[in-house]
C-alpha cells in the first residue's frame, strides 16, 4: 500500500464568514459548524473556542484530540466506519492540516479527562500546546447515559475534524511524504539483508471510556491481525478511550503514530518495516491468553527478528504487554517494549504493575505520579473544577490564585505510550 | 576552602575492640580515625579531617536498634561533622543494616549528609538504598582500598553541596528512585535505535531496568503425594520456646534443626518464633500456623501424605544475606537428600 | 461468580449470577478473591481492570468461576498477589477526595464505570 501525505501547514486559527484556508490561516464559519454539529439530537448546546500556542490558556476537561485531514484521492474516507463508509483506506493521498486540531471537552465524568495548557510548565508536557486548537465544548441533553454522551463527543469531534479536513482538500501542500508498504514477497525481495521488523500496537479495550475502534468495530470484538500502517494514517483506527489523560491515545495520536513514523524513517535502510499488528487489553484473562498467543504467532508468521510493542494504559494492560514480550521473545525476536510508570510521587515504588526478565528492553514515557506546579492562566476553556476529580489530581490541588498542584497524571499525552514525547525517566 | 569534618562509623571489629566476643558492646567514641579510617584519612588528604570515630557492637545495634541509634546520633552530633561516614560494610549483614540505619539517621535526624558502602547482597541495601547513597563494595575487606576511593570523593560533593551524578558515574548503588526528564529524541526513536542494537547483539541500556528476579525452575510434581516423606523448613524463626539456639532476630547466622518425635502439634508452652520481623503475636500463641505442624500430622494419619519428616529446619529471614540463605539451604538441602524426603513444604512470613 | 462492593453491581446482576457481595473496601474484594483463587476457583477477570487507579475508585468487581477448578493455579495466583501487591502500592499515596472519601456525586460516576467495564465483560 502506498500514501502520499500532504503537509498544509496552519500557523494561525481564526473565527470568520468563510470557513476556508487561506495562506497559513485556518478559518472557522462558527455558526455553519455549530448547526453541523446540533444535528446531533443529544446535543443541547455547542461552544466553540480557539486556543493558540503561547496563550494563556487553559483546557479541560479534554476527552480526545483529532487532527483535521481529507482523502484527496485513493479510496474509501477519513474515519472509515464512522464519517465514511468503511471502504480500506490508506492508499493514494491524504492531505493533512498540520499544526491544527480539533480539542474535545465534555464532563461525561467528573474525572480521567486531562488538561491542556497553551504556555507555562504545564505546555512542556503536552504535544498539543504547539497546535492551533479549535476546541468543541458540548453540553448533552438533559438526563442523557454516560455512554451516549461519550458516543456524540466522539462523532462530533470526528465531524468537526473532517469539516476542516475538507478543507485542505484542493490547496497544494508544501511538504508531501510517502509511505509505502510493500507485499511480503515484494518485500523479501526488496531487503533480502535487512532485520525485519514489526510493530505490536495494543489497543485499549476495557469498556466505557476505555475503549478503541477499527474501522468503527470495537477492538474488544477483534482478534490479533495485520493492519497496514498507512491506514492509520487516514484514521481507521480512533479513540473512544478518555481515561487516565496522561498515557490514553488520541485519535491525534493514532492518525501521527510516533513508531510508524520512525520505523519509516529506517525502513529500507537499516530494517524492512514489515507491517503493523493490531491487538486489544480486554479484562477477560482468557482474551488475554487468547490475544497474546495471537500476536506472538502473527509475529512468528511474518518471521519477523525484532517487535516493538506500545501499549496504552496500565494495570491490566500492564499483564497484556509483558505477556505478548515474553511470548514473543519465545520465539526468538528481540522485542523493545514502550510503558509509562506510576512509580509514586517519590518515585520510589515499583513502576509497572507486572513484570518480566524477558522485558529487558524498555522505553519510559516517565513516572506520571510525579507533582508538578501549574501556573494559573489567564483564560479557561471547559470547566476548571473539573481538576480535582481528574486522576492525579486531589481536594486542594486547585489553589485560590488559579494555579495547579497536581500529579503529571492530568495532562493530556504527557507520559504517551507510543513514545509521541521525549519525556523519559531514570 | 575550610576543612570539612568528618566523623567515621564503625563496627566493633573495625573499630579493633574485638571480634563477635565483642558485639554486644554499647556505642562509644573516641577522637581521630581508627582502624580502616586511617586510609580514608590518607585519601581524604588536606580537603577533610577525621575528627572522631562512634563504634557500636553489630549485635548491641541489631537487637536495640532504637537505643543504639539514639545514642550514636547524640554521640556524631557533639563532633559537629560535616559528613558522616559509615562503613564499609561489605557483606556483614548486621553491620550493613547497622551502617545504614546510622547513614539515614544522620540524614533524617541531624540534617547531616552521610554515605555508607556494602557489598549489594548486603541486606542492608534493600532497606536502606533509597533513604541514603551506598556506595557498592566488594564482598569482603579485600575491597577496603576500592572503597575508599570511591566513597572518598562521593563524601567530599555530599559535604560541599555539590551536584551528585548518576548511580554509574559515582560508583553508588542505583537507589530505585525513578526522576522524569526531557531526553534529546522522542520514545517512539530511541525504541527503533534500542531495537536496532538489540537485534544486531550491540550493548543497549534499558531505561527501566526490570526487577531482580531470582527465578528457580520448580522440579517435576511429586508422582504420589499419599506416599511421600514431607519435611517442613521455615525462614519464620520457628523454634523451641526459649530459643536455645539463640537464633538472631535479625540477619540470622545459623539455623537450627529440631525433633518432631511424637510431637502432633505446636503451642505456646513448647514453641516460640526468633523472628523481629513481624509482629510476633499469633505466631507466639500457635506456632503450627506459620509451620503447619498440626494439619501435616492429619494428614499423615488420614493416608493424604506417606509422613512427616522427622526433623524439621528453622532461621530468621529478616535481614539476612542472601549469601548465608543460599549456604544454609545447601547443608539442609543435603540432610534432606540423605533423610529420603520427597518434598518439602517451605513456609516464610 | 461475581465477588464485587458495588451495589450497582449487585442489583444488576443478582439474579442472574452468581454474585458474593462484599461489605468493604476495594481491597477487601481483592482479598476475598485471592482466597477463592487459593482454594481454586478460576480466575476470570483481570483484577485491576480500568484505568482507574486503585486509591481513585471505592469500586471494585472481579469474575471467577463458581466452583473450584482442579489443576495449578499459578498464574492466576500471580495475578491476584501482584495486583494486591499494587493495590499496597497507590495506597501509600493519600488522596484526602478519592476512595473511600469520595464525594456522592464521584462514587456514583465510579459505581457506574465499574458497572460498565464489568458488563462489556460479561456481555460480550
Amino acid at each position: 500500500m502506498k500514501l502520499e501525505v500532504g503537509y498544509i501547514p496552519i500557523r494561525d486559527i481564526q473565527f470568520g464568514p468563510t470557513s476556508k484556508v487561506d495562506g497559513n490561516v485556518l478559518y472557522v464559519n462558527q455558526d455553519e459548524l455549530s448547526r453541523l454539529l446540533l444535528q446531533d439530537e443529544a446535543i443541547e448546546s455547542v461552544a466553540l473556542d480557539i486556543a493558540r500556542p503561547g496563550e494563556s490558556v487553559r483546557i479541560t476537561p479534554v476527552k480526545d484530540v483529532i487532527e483535521p485531514r481529507v482523502k484527496v484521492h485513493g479510496g474509501g474516507g477519513i474515519f472509515p466506519g464512522w464519517c465514511a463508509k468503511v471502504d480500506t483506506v490508506g492508499s493514494g493521498r491524504t492531505n493533512v492540516l498540520k499544526g491544527a486540531a480539533v480539542v474535545t471537552a465534555g464532563k461525561i465524568v467528573g474525572f480521567q479527562e486531562g488538561i491542556i495548557d497553551m504556555s507555562g510548565e504545564g505546555a512542556r508536557y503536552t504535544p498539543f500546546s504547539t497546535l492551533n486548537n479549535l476546541v468543541l465544548v458540548v453540553e448533552p441533553k438533559q438526563g442523557l447515559a454516560q455512554h451516549a454522551y461519550e458516543k456524540t463527543l466522539r462523532l462530533a469531534g470526528l465531524k468537526a475534524a473532517e469539516y476542516l479536513g475538507k478543507l485542505a482538500a484542493d490547496i497544494e501542500a508544501e511538504e508531501v511524504h510517502t509511505y509505502e508498504t510493500l507485499s511480503l514477497l515484494e518485500g523479501v525481495r526488496a531487503y533480502p539483508d535487512l532485520p525485519r521488523v514489526g510493530y505490536v500496537l495494543m489497543l485499549q479495550s476495557q469498556g466505557l471510556l476505555h475503549d478503541t475502534y477499527v474501522y468503527g468495530v470495537d477492538a474488544k470484538q477483534i482478534i490479533p491481525t495485520l493492519i497496514s500502517p498507512t491506514e492509520l494514517m487516514d484514521g481507521a483506527i480512533i479513540s473512544g478511550n478518555c481515561v487516565s489523560a496522561c498515557d490514553k491515545n488520541t485519535t491525534y495520536h493514532h492518525l501521527n503514530n510516533p513508531v510508524v513514523q520512525d520505523l519509516f524513517a529506517e525502513h529500507g535502510k537499516t530494517l524492512n518495516f514489515v507491517g503493523v499488528i493490531i491487538t486489544n487489553e480486554n479484562v477477560f484473562l482468557a482474551d488475554k491468553m487468547r490475544s497474546s498467543d495471537r500476536t506472538a504467532e502473527l509475529c512468528g508468521y511474518l518471521s519477523l527478528d525484532g517487535a516493538i510493542i506500545s501499549q496504552e494504559g496500565f494495570g491490566n494492560p500492564d499483564t497484556d504487554l509483558i505477556m505478548n514480550c515474553r511470548k514473543i521473545e519465545a520465539k526468538g525476536i528481540k522485542t523493545v517494549i514502550i510503558t509509562d510508570e506510576y512509580a509514586g510521587q517519590d518515585g520510589a515504588s515499583q513502576s509497572l504493575a507486572d513484570a518480566d526478565e524477558a522485558a529487558d528492553a524498555v522505553v519510559t514515557g516517565g513516572n506520571a505520579n510525579e507533582v508538578i506546579h501549574l501556573p494559573a492562566m489567564e483564560r479557561i476553556i471547559g470547566s476548571i473544577d473539573a481538576v480535582d476529580h481528574i486522576a492525579g489530581g486531589w481536594s486542594g490541588s486547585l489553589n485560590e490564585d488559579g494555579t495547579i498542584t497536581a500529579e503529571l497524571q492530568v495532562i493530556t499525552g504527557a507520559t504517551n505510550e507510543l513514545g509521541f514525547n521525549t519525556l523519559s525517566a531514570r | 576552602m575550610k576543612q570539612i569534618k568528618v566523623v567515621h562509623y564503625l563496627n566493633q571489629f573495625f573499630a579493633q575492640i574485638g571480634g563477635e566476643e565483642k558485639a554486644d558492646i554499647p556505642p562509644e567514641s573516641k577522637s581521630g580515625p581508627v582502624g580502616p579510617g586511617m586510609a580514608f584519612k590518607g585519601a581524604f588528604g588536606d580537603a577533610a579531617e577525621i575528627v572522631a570515630t562512634v563504634a557500636c557492637g553489630d549485635s548491641y545495634f541489631n537487637e536495640n536498634p532504637d537505643v543504639a541509634l539514639a545514642a550514636i546520633l547524640d554521640m556524631i552530633a557533639s563532633f559537629e561533622p560535616d559528613i558522616v561516614v559509615c562503613g564499609p560494610a561489605f557483606n556483614a549483614g548486621r553491620y550493613g543494616v547497622a551502617c545504614g540505619a546510622v547513614a539515614t539517621g544522620v540524614r533524617e535526624k541531624l540534617n547531616i549528609p552521610a554515605i555508607t558502602g556494602m557489598y549489594v547482597e548486603n541486606p542492608g541495601v534493600d532497606l536502606y538504598k533509597q533513604s541514603v547513597h551506598i556506595v557498592s563494595t566488594k564482598d569482603n575487606a579485600a575491597g577496603m582500598r576500592d572503597a575508599v576511593a570511591l566513597m572518598v570523593p562521593l563524601a567530599l560533593k555530599l559535604a560541599r553541596g555539590e551536584e551528585i551524578g548518576t548511580s554509574a558515574e559515582e560508583g553508588y548503588i542505583p537507589m530505585g528512585i525513578r526522576k522524569n526528564f526531557f531526553d534529546k529524541k522522542r520514545g517512539s526513536r530511541r525504541a527503533v535505535d534500542m531495537l536496532l542494537k538489540k537485534m544486531a547483539g550491540e550493548p543497549y541500556e534499558t531505561e527501566f531496568p526490570m526487577p531482580d528476579f531470582d527465578r528457580v525452575v520448580p522440579n517435576p510434581a511429586v508422582k504420589d503425594v499419599s506416599k511421600a516423606k514431607i519435611a517442613l523448613v521455615t525462614s519464620g524463626g520457628i523454634v523451641p520456646k526459649g530459643n536455645p539456639d539463640r537464633i538472631e532476630s535479625s540477619s540470622a547466622s545459623k539455623y537450627g534443626k529440631y525433633d518432631l518425635e511424637g510431637i502432633r502439634d505446636l503451642d505456646a508452652q513448647t514453641y516460640e518464633t526468633a523472628h523481629g520481623g513481624y509482629d510476633p503475636v499469633y505466631a507466639n500463641e500457635d506456632a503450627d500456623r506459620v509451620l503447619p505442624v498440626d494439619i501435616l500430622r492429619e494428614f499423615e494419619k488420614e493416608g493424604k501424605i506417606g509422613s512427616l519428616s522427622r526433623y524439621f529446619y528453622s532461621t530468621v529471614g529478616n535481614g539476612t544475606a542472601v549469601a548465608s540463605a543460599k549456604k544454609y539451604a545447601r547443608a539442609i538441602g543435603e540432610e534432606l537428600v540423605a533423610d529420603g524426603v520427597d518434598a518439602v513444604i517451605l513456609t516464610s512470613t | 461468580m461475581i465477588i464485587t462492593n458495588n451495589p450497582a453491581v449487585t442489583a444488576a446482576y443478582e439474579q442472574m449470577k452468581n454474585v458474593r457481595y462484599v461489605e468493604g473496601s476495594y481491597r477487601d474484594v481483592l482479598v476475598e478473591v485471592r482466597n477463592l483463587v487459593h482454594i481454586g476457583h478460576e480466575l476470570v477477570t483481570h483484577p485491576l481492570m480500568g484505568s482507574l487507579k486503585p486509591n481513585e475508585t471505592p469500586y471494585r468487581s472481579v469474575v471467577v468461576s463458581d466452583e473450584p477448578v482442579q489443576g495449578c493455579h499459578t498464574e492466576a495466583i500471580l495475578i491476584i498477589e501482584e495486583s494486591i501487591a499494587v493495590f499496597d502500592r497507590f495506597a501509600r499515596t493519600a488522596r484526602p477526595d478519592r476512595g473511600a472519601h469520595a464525594s456522592e456525586i464521584a462514587k456514583r460516576d465510579f459505581r457506574e464505570i465499574d458497572l460498565s467495564l464489568l458488563k462489556s465483560a460479561l456481555d460480550a
